[in-house]
């Protein structure tokens, strides 16, 4: 019992951790989504080999770990003489790992939206990139933010992987309090309940952005 | 750079890689079995109902690494002390279940409501129904998302390196540091993982494809 009442007193430690996780959260899902918008709308321009690069950089950043990513930013990038620090890392390979699944995203949700709509945005006058940006991708909402909840609830998680790089989030604290005291039972359970007390509430306000950009659809 | 050095470590990191694989296969099967449990649970209401409820969304709210955490270092102290492969495939296999289980759900809901109650109506027993009228229509809603889910669990394993379970990712780590080039054997291990998971991918877009068009035909006739 004793031992809780410890894990008590580092409640603190770990969040603050919880803070630093959700700062990578937040940086690596700004930086997935801006990648993938941009990869969704290379992908309907009539360049073929931004096209093939595009799908190239999807079908590899999905089938390498993040972990391994990670490992290649963080260490493997100091051989070529580019230093980052723990957080900017986590957030570049998260982002970029990211953006390939966002470009998928995206691209679902582009392709949802009716293609008499580009058209008719043509006629009056606008281009391609205004039509995008105007017409297609607010309707493209509807599809791309259930996926894009998942995502930033998976990312949550994931960031767990950010303490191998020694980013001070969450996981990183836990690990650091459990070397320094052995309680790995309480520790990690406390842990678990903080990154449930952050992903919960997230579901919850995805599910309700879901309903509300749906509405008078179905 | 030196390329003796990889061909040398090469026959290890392909070892490895087979540890890869081995955890894989050995976590898939333990969700596989474990998800139907918890969605055969959960869909039949009632107390274990609530049971799998809250095990489904306690799993996929918290990372996978801290379920490896919890069951490596965590169950210790109270005198169970599973080796690092065991215990990142227990901890793979309880956090995939919570998946498959959701996977598996919607499969099955996606079946019509009148397969059941025609298949009732012809004499067969609860059991029966879900053997031969429920699961096999539920497939095609159920193989594509169990296929990534097994992609993504490839990569997955990658994290019990961060316990020491012998895989390709630990095997990087181990080499990397021994000789100092980080980023070529990072991209190596990388390289690997692209070979394995790539056909994988492809196998799903195929089954994706092939019921989609299933789908298509039924609605014409």
């Amino acid at each position: 019992m004793s031992a809780w009442l410890t894990v008590w007193d580092m409640l603190p430690v770990l969040l603050f951790g919880a803070v630093t996780t959700v700062k990578v959260t937040a940086g690596g899902f700004v930086v997935a989504v801006l990648i993938g918008l941009c990869c969704a709308i290379m992908l309907r321009l009539r360049s073929r080999l931004l096209r093939a690069a595009v799908a190239v950089y999807v079908d590899v950043f999905r089938a390498i770990p993040v972990l391994t990513q990670l490992f290649i930013i963080y260490f493997g990038l100091t051989e070529i003489g580019i230093r980052l620090d723990p957080i900017p890392a986590a957030i570049v390979g998260f982002g970029i790992n990211g953006g390939a699944y966002m470009t998928e995203v995206f691209r679902a949700g582009i392709e949802s939206v009716h293609q008499g709509q580009l058209e008719a945005a043509q006629m009056l006058g606008m281009t391609r990139l205004a039509a995008m940006r105007i017409i297609i991708l607010p309707q493209a909402m509807r599809v791309v933010l259930p996926p894009l909840g998942n995502f930033a609830i998976g990312l949550l998680k994931d960031t767990a992987l950010a303490s191998a790089v020694a980013a001070p989030e969450l996981m990183f604290r836990a690990r650091n309090m459990v070397d320094k005291t052995f309680l790995a039972t309480q520790i990690f359970s406390a842990t678990a309940v903080i990154y449930l007390a952050m992903s919960l509430p997230l579901g919850y306000l995805t599910r309700r952005a879901e309903a509300r950009v749906s509405r008078g659809h179905r | 750079m030196s390329w003796t050095i990889f061909i040398a470590s090469m026959p290890e990191l392909l070892v490895a890689a087979l540890g890869t694989l081995k955890m894989t296969a050995l976590a898939f099967i333990f969700a596989a079995i474990l998800g139907l449990v918890l969605a055969i649970l959960r869909m039949s209401g009632g107390v274990a109902g609530r049971f799998a409820f809250g095990y489904i969304e306690v799993v996929r709210g918290t990372p996978a690494l801290t379920l490896l955490f919890l069951i490596y270092f965590g169950l210790v102290p109270l005198g169970i002390v599973l080796q690092a492969f065991p215990a990142a495939v227990v901890a793979l296999g309880l956090n995939g279940a919570a998946y498959l289980a959701e996977i598996y759900r919607a499969g099955i809901q996606a079946v019509d409501r009148g397969q059941r109650e025609a298949a009732q109506m012809i004499g067969l027993r609860r059991r029966e129904v879900m053997r031969y009228v429920i699961l096999p229509q539920s497939l095609p809603a159920v193989l594509p998302p169990m296929g990534n889910y097994l992609v993504s669990l490839l990569k997955d394993t990658s994290i019990a390196s961060l316990i020491s379970a012998p895989e390709l990712m630990l095997r990087s780590r181990d080499l990397a540091g021994t000789y100092y080039l980080p980023m070529e054997y990072y991209l190596l291990a990388g390289a690997m993982y692209l070979v394995m998971a790539w056909p994988m991918m492809h196998g799903v877009r195929r089954l994706e494809r092939h019921f989609a068009r299933g789908r298509l035909e039924g609605n014409r006739a």
